[in-house]
């Protein structure tokens, strides 16, 4: 089997990607999807040799997951990817082309005699298992920080790629309010959950995670159902997977679905009313009682 | 003109019980139509009845998508007829092997203008399954749909992004995978129920299809995922400023500071 | 004698349950500490096609089998014993009545305006001298050319303070016995209707509880439902079958409490471990599920034979019997479990207690169903 590994880039930062697909001892080509920066930036990280899908500024990255396949297909191998819906279409058309299957929640990867032998976490984060395959993988991974992207020597060869992309094309574009954020990056995470009455009462948690020196972050329902905040601020299983230093649950009960985003913190602080809510047996630091209450005099008392 | 709604009949992996060497016992967790594929139905049959696309429920898994409570389940919520793909070999398959079986679905069924699904699947959640299938039938894919709409020859896609609202024009055929909460579905409703055992079940076997349907991986053993180590340490709040003095005092033994903050 | 539920009864159940959860717990504890009845939910029961179950679809209902409305009811009072007896007396009492007694035009006029939830029924039997003894009430219809004038008093009228629709019984004819009783419906906004102030009760508080003072009240001849004199048959039929549905109500209640209690029990933690590790504890969940259980096959039987055309007079009373001292039990097993904490009313567990209680006494106290299963037994 190639131990050959590609590593998709979709204007995010992959470096830890890179690494960890150089760790399996194969070959690492680079496949850039978006500007030219971003073919540059991944012919800095350590690949071999970069191919680049380019697209214009109202073009998503999903216009060119045919071209991409198109080219694994050609040089079979592992395929790498973070977890944005972009990069998730762009390694699922690789996965087709190559009859790969996809490993999502991977704790643990080694490719000790060929084989690769994953670790996966299934059963939302119940049960670990471990698998091995005789044929390339697509790998869904966390890309990691800005900071691991620069690799020392001169930057890889970039190849433009002149693939026939989908006819796609963004029509209309609303920022939200909000800056995006990269919780990854963040040492310090304070979450709120269904907890919080209202909308307004936002103000509040924020105030909290300055004081802390902490990003905002939240439950699924929160980002999805009530739409108070962005996706990019959900943890779980679906969402965002960190691994901060605090990791500080207001008013978030902790479904297994919740958790398992939130697992790999230090310290976990929660602060909920109910006593029953599972955030309970997995914190470090238990406050049961009202946010309302205790969260006001945790910023005050804050230095 | 079709429009295909791929479903999942699956159970919540919190119903199932694991033992404790890592065994997991699914026979107690009953397999539901999750809230995710409720979504995409509903949203799929304000847009056929938008353009007078018949709207077909397509379900791929382990026999039971082929039971009767399975298929009336789904169509219950709105779809005007259903193909099952229901095979063992495709009981636990990964997202990979259901893309295949889905692709090779559509394609038998013809005249697909758009595939849609919910944003994941219950049991497996892996978010990947929409993306495989749109790279096997090469047709544009996008996730995170939020609303579309269909005129003869383009599709307009609105989409929440993580920093804002996109819209997309693009022509189909194409796969959406519809967000969580694009639209609301209702509970069926008594009338839709009793419908629902008058409406067509087509049934597909997997040997019509050429394939390799086996694992694409070999599991070599299951464990309990190692137990959260957590100290418990309990601040009683009822006296709230006592409480975050306790927790700051806590917090900064561990070795946490206060300087330096943005 | 295994039952199984066919797939429609478990699919109406599973969206009765996902609506009851959206749309109806939410208000629970509000509707039982404002005292006041579930009429926001009215219209959204009504699209799910609920308050049409008993109502087959030539009059606008949805027509289910009985067995499924009964499962309705058991979800709607797994979440608010309120908003299930609302749908069980308009429902089962008042709707089947019309179906099974009513003209065509009676049935034609009031069978799609309860479908689509613009008339709420209620059923008044109770009297102040006439509860269990129902057939010692003492309201008169009296022939006044083409019209029946009523005068009397009734009390306890679930539903009563917006009811569109009342199913009246009354004298009509001074002799004793049930066939001097007929059966009217009577519209609200008749002259000589008055409605009083509703009930402050124990349980079920959201539920409109009140009496109505009939003077004077005249009704044409086309308000009769049924025949002269046959007003006392109809509410015998209607309450055999609106037994089932209160042993549901009970059921359905006991079912939340149980669930409660279970979920508290596997977090609640003392002594250092989960307080469902207690064999205390455990014997409470066991008896509870047991009960439950036999309950539960009880009420679809009757239901069941309701279905299929077979007596189930009895059966539906057994079921009633059982059921209403069963969710006590159980309710108050919940509440044990709870400690201090199902004593409040941070936890649904105390108001499951309140609302359990009536399923004991009304539409037929234990004591009543006991009279018509020895009546059935010693035939």
């Amino acid at each position: 089997m190639s131990r050959l590994s590609h590593v998709i880039a979709a204007g995010r930062p992959v470096g830890r990607l890179v690494e960890r697909a150089r760790a399996l001892g194969g070959p690492v080509l680079g496949l850039a999807v978006g500007p030219a920066q971003v073919a540059d930036e991944l012919a800095r990280t350590g690949v071999e040799r970069v191919f680049w899908f380019e697209t214009g500024p109202d073009t998503p990255v999903e216009a060119q997951a045919l071209g991409l396949a198109e080219l694994v297909a050609n040089r079979p191998g592992h395929v790498w990817a973070g977890r944005t819906a972009g990069e998730r279409v762009l390694l699922g058309a690789a996965a087709a082309a190559l009859g790969a299957p996809v490993l999502t929640d991977t704790v643990d990867l080694a490719a000790p005699d060929g084989r690769l032998v994953a670790r996966q976490a299934v059963l939302a984060g119940r049960v670990w298992q471990t698998v091995t395959f005789d044929r390339p993988v697509a790998i869904l991974l966390e890309g990691g920080s800005a900071e691991s992207d620069d690799s020392a020597g001169p930057p890889a060869p970039v190849e433009p790629m002149a693939a026939q992309p989908y006819a796609l094309r963004q029509t209309d574009w609303r920022p939200t309010g909000r800056a995006p954020v990269d919780l990854k990056a963040a040492r310090r995470v304070v979450a709120v959950g269904r907890g919080l009455k209202a909308e307004s009462d936002l103000g509040l948690i924020e105030a909290l995670a300055r004081a802390l020196g902490a990003e905002l972050a939240c439950s699924r329902p929160l980002a999805e159902g009530l739409g108070w905040l962005p996706k990019d601020r959900y943890v779980g299983v679906s969402g965002q997977q960190i691994a901060p230093q605090l990791y500080c649950a207001v008013g978030l009960s902790g479904q297994a679905q919740h958790l398992a985003g939130a697992r790999a913190a230090e310290i976990i602080v929660a602060i909920n009313s109910d006593q029953q809510a599972p955030i309970m047996s997995e914190a470090d630091y238990i406050l049961c009682g009202d946010l309302y209450q205790v969260v006001p005099a945790l910023i005050k008392a804050l230095p | 003109m079709r429009i295909v709604v791929a479903h999942k009949w699956a159970a919540d992996p919190q119903e199932a019980i694991v033992t404790s060497d890592g065994r997991i016992d699914q026979s107690r967790a009953q397999p539901c139509l999750s809230e995710y594929d409720a979504v995409a139905i509903a949203l799929a049959r304000g847009l056929a009845d938008s353009v007078g696309a018949e709207l077909v429920g397509l379900s791929v898994g382990g026999p039971e998508a082929a039971s009767p409570l399975a298929t009336k389940t789904a169509l219950a919520r709105g779809l005007d007829s259903i193909l099952v793909l229901a095979d063992q070999a495709l009981a636990s398959a990964d997202s990979t092997t259901t893309a295949q079986a889905l692709a090779a679905a559509v394609t038998e069924l013809g005249d697909v203008a758009l595939v849609l699904t919910g944003d994941c699947s219950i049991d497996r959640g892996a978010r990947m399954t929409p993306a495989v299938l749109g790279g096997l039938l090469g047709w544009v894919t996008l996730t995170e749909v939020s609303a579309l709409s269909l005129d003869r020859t383009s599709l307009t896609v609105e989409r929440e992004l993580e920093h804002g609202r996109q819209t997309l024009v693009l022509s189909p055929p194409a796969v959406l995978a519809v967000a969580a909460g694009a639209v609301e579905a209702p509970a069926p409703g008594m009338r839709d129920v009793l419908a629902a055992a008058r409406k067509p079940v087509r049934q597909l076997a997997l040997d019509q299809f050429d394939g390799d349907w086996g694992p694409l991986g070999q599991v070599q053993d299951r464990t309990l995922a190692p137990a959260p180590d957590r100290r418990g340490i309990v601040i009683a709040t009822t006296d709230p400023t006592a409480a975050a003095a306790e927790l700051i005092a806590r917090l900064e033994r561990d070795g946490l500071t206060w300087a330096g903050r943005p | 004698m295994p039952f199984h539920l066919t797939d429609e009864q478990e699919i109406m159940r599973a969206a009765v349950r996902q609506f009851a959860e959206a749309e109806v717990k939410p208000l629970a504890a509000v509707l039982d500490r404002e005292h006041r009845p579930p009429l926001e939910t009215i219209p959204k029961l009504a699209d799910l096609g609920v308050l049409g179950m008993t109502i087959p679809p030539d009059y606008g209902g949805s027509g289910t089998d009985y067995l499924s409305f009964i499962l309705a009811l058991e979800e709607l009072a797994r979440v608010c014993a309120t908003t299930a007896v609302m749908v069980e007396v308009h429902a089962s009492l008042v709707a089947t009545s019309i179906l099974h007694f009513g003209d065509q035009a009676q049935k034609t006029r009031y069978l799609p305006e309860l479908a689509a939830g613009r008339l709420i029924g209620a059923f008044a039997l109770t009297e102040p001298g006439a509860g269990s003894d129902a057939a010692a009430l003492t309201t008169r219809a009296e022939v006044d050319g083409d019209d029946f004038v009523l005068n009397g008093q009734k009390i306890f009228i679930t539903n009563g303070g917006f009811a569109g629709v009342f199913l009246v019984l009354a004298k009509t004819s001074p002799e004793a016995g049930s066939k001097s009783i007929s059966a009217f419906l009577v519209d609200r906004d008749r002259p000589g209707l008055s409605v009083g102030e509703p009930e402050r009760k124990m349980g079920i508080r959201g539920s409109s509880t009140v009496s109505l003072l009939f003077d004077d009240l005249r009704v044409p001849r086309s308000a009769l439902l049924g025949q002269l004199g046959q007003g006392f048959s109809i509410a015998m039929r209607s309450l055999d079958g609106g037994r089932t549905g209160i042993a549901a109500q009970a059921l359905g209640i006991a079912q939340g409490a149980y669930e409660e209690a279970v979920a508290y029990a596997k977090q609640r933690v003392q002594f250092g471990q989960p307080i469902a590790r207690l064999q205390a504890i455990q014997w409470l969940i066991a008896d509870m599920a047991t009960d439950l259980e036999a309950g539960r096959l009880l009420v679809y039987q009757a239901a069941d034979l309701e279905d299929r055309g077979l007596p189930f007079s009895d059966v539906a009373a057994k079921a009633k019997l059982f059921c209403g001292p069963m969710a006590s039990r159980v309710t108050h097993s919940a509440l044990q479990i709870l400690g201090g904490n199902g004593y409040t009313e941070a936890y649904p567990v105390e108001r499951m207690c309140r609302d359990a209680r009536i399923t004991e006494i009304y539409e037929g106290t234990n004591e009543i169903q006991r009279l018509v299963i020895a009546r059935a037994a010693l035939r």
